[in-house]
């Protein structure tokens, strides 16, 4: 493979969530960079994977991802299945039936905490934002979570300002102890890849993306992650991922800015 | 029998003060020419509940009819906030109980069953529920399990005095079809002490009994049916009509100050007499015609 090969920080987002993902895992997909991982893996090394979004729609081909939301029903085009909350949040994701949770997050802390419910304007004020939806559902109840977010000092905090979807809560076996299933695997940013020590549960540096140092890492986020002592290099996306993102299921670049 | 009447009648069944469930989900199936009439009635004091915020939730909040929302957090995704129901809830004008999509779901699921509450893993260990075990009537609670011992978060049954529902498919019965992801609606509807079928079609009870699996709506639960075309706009209605994108960055423009949110209302709202006014307003069938669905996309 060529080294020169371009690609954006968001096609190796992308790239790095669909590898997370393995054939015939059952997937609870948020909206955004987790939509098109899932897609990538179904058409890589994940072809039997089962994509689920929460509202009641199963597995669908649309015909483009530029949708306003899951809302949008040309994200619902060609599912297997069309139901309810009840049927997919209830008799798969609560039964424990949901492999990985894929979500986005606006602020994640040390220990995989997300908030998707308040955050502090520059005034000092809080600004609301969506809330849960079913990020808290798949959050609780997956067998793990993968985390996508922007790798911005305001975003990475030692705590949230409020816990909407749990992670490993102040680390150690707390999240076990109140009964909530797996907990997050990855958090996977514009700049590296975190995982999560097994015992402490702090965040833990996995890898660091082609192109940047530990230094623009470590000075972007607001605390100390788990540093061992070889980091090795993000695997960077091969020519074939990136065409299919290209041309197969984001033609219209509806993500590649984001 | 036949329960089919009037918008104007149907709303009229509502008094201030009631629960309502609504059936949308961001910008998809909401009720919205009902929504429009209830700010035309003056009725005020609503709970609303459902477990993704949408815009029809949204713009009675805006308009003051709502004292109080149950639901799940919610956007209108790529277009934006709900601005209202947002700056209510900063502003301290609204109270609120925010729980997940599938608590909501849940809560609904034990109204239907008239369970008295239902266990669930969700919202442990979450923010969300320290905000619930602060309100002083509860809406949440722990058990242990008589079988394993374990300890179990439980929560409270949703019983909206209505549920609302905008469908593709209705009889003069109520009987209903909801095409396409169905999201919280059916179990709102079972939850419900009763439901207002608001549908883009009315065929016979023979279609109905042609079909009969299809049945996701009871029409024994059903007080009033109301044919209404184009009544989610500018939500969609799968297989129907698309959502109006143009329309909803008018409404999402406006929406951002109370001034815009009133003169929206003014325009669309309170300056038409009534649904048909309102199709008028914003375009006719002509403008209406691009929005139809391809029936095989459905959008």
């Amino acid at each position: 493979m060529a080294t020169d090969l371009e690609y954006t920080s968001f096609e190796l987002m992308a790239v790095a969530g669909a590898r997370e993902l393995k054939d015939g895992e059952i997937v609870g997909v948020g909206l955004g960079l987790p939509v098109i991982s899932s897609f990538l893996a179904k058409r890589t090394h994940a072809p039997n994977a089962t994509i689920l979004f929460e509202l009641g729609v199963v597995d669908p081909e649309p015909l483009t991802v530029a949708v306003h939301g899951l809302s949008d029903p040309r994200l619902w085009y060609r599912a297997k299945i069309h139901s309810s909350f009840a049927d997919m949040l209830g008799s798969v994701l609560h039964k424990g039936l949901i492999d990985v949770g894929f979500l986005g997050a606006l602020e994640v802390d040390m220990y995989g905490n997300l908030n998707t419910t308040l955050l502090g304007d520059p005034k000092g004020k809080f600004r609301r934002f969506t809330g849960s939806g079913g990020g808290n559902d798949l959050a609780s109840n997956a067998r793990r979570t993968v985390i996508t977010i922007r790798h911005e000092a305001r975003k990475l905090n030692e705590a949230v300002t409020f816990i909407t979807s749990p992670g490993y809560l102040r680390g150690g076996d707390e999240r076990e102890k109140l009964g909530l299933r797996g907990g997050p695997s990855r958090v996977i940013t514009d700049k590296a890849i975190f995982g999560f020590d097994p015992q402490s549960k702090k965040m833990r540096l996995e890898s660091i993306h082609p192109n940047t140092t530990l230094e623009d890492v470590l000075s972007n986020m607001s605390f100390q992650p788990i540093i061992p002592d070889d980091v090795p290099v993000t695997v960077p996306p091969t020519a074939e991922e990136v065409r299919l993102i290209r041309e197969e299921i984001d033609p219209e670049k509806a993500y590649a800015g984001s | 029998m036949t329960k089919v009447s009037t918008l104007a009648e149907a709303v009229a069944s509502i008094p201030s003060g009631a629960h309502v469930a609504l059936s949308g989900f961001a910008t998809a199936r909401c009720a919205m020419a009902f929504a429009h009439e209830v700010i035309r009635q003056g009725i005020t004091k609503l709970t609303v509940s459902q477990c993704v915020g949408a815009m029809d939730a949204d713009i009675l909040v805006g308009a003051g009819a709502v004292e109080r929302i149950v639901y799940g957090g919610g956007s209108r995704g790529r277009s934006g906030q709900h601005f209202c129901l947002n700056r209510a809830i900063e502003q301290g004008d609204l109270i609120t109980e925010e729980f997940s999509s599938l608590s909501m779901t849940f809560r609904y699921l034990a109204g239907s069953l008239g369970l008295p509450f239902i266990p669930i893993r969700s919202l442990n260990g979450s923010d969300i529920l320290k905000r619930l075990e602060e309100k002083t009537s509860p809406l949440v609670g722990r058990l242990q399990d008589p079988f394993t011992g374990e300890d179990w978060l439980v929560l409270k049954p949703l019983v909206p005095d209505v549920s609302v529902v905008q469908i593709q498919v209705a009889d003069e019965e109520g009987n209903a079809w909801i095409l396409g992801p169905r999201w919280d609606n059916e179990e709102q509807s079972k939850a419900s002490k009763r439901t207002i079928v608001i549908t883009e079609q009315l065929v016979s009870t023979e279609t109905i009994r042609r079909y009969p699996e299809r049945t996701l709506i009871h029409g024994f639960r059903v007080s009033h049916v109301v044919h209404l075309p184009f009544s989610a706009h500018p939500s969609s209605v799968y297989g129907v009509y698309d959502f109006d994108k143009e329309h909803i960055k008018i409404y999402a423009q406006a929406s951002k100050t109370p001034q815009g949110l009133q003169e929206y209302l003014d325009k669309y709202v309170y300056g038409v007499k009534d649904h048909w006014e309102y199709l008028e307003q914003i375009g006719g069938m002509k403008y209406l015609d691009e929005l139809r669905a391809d029936p095989i996309l459905g959008y």
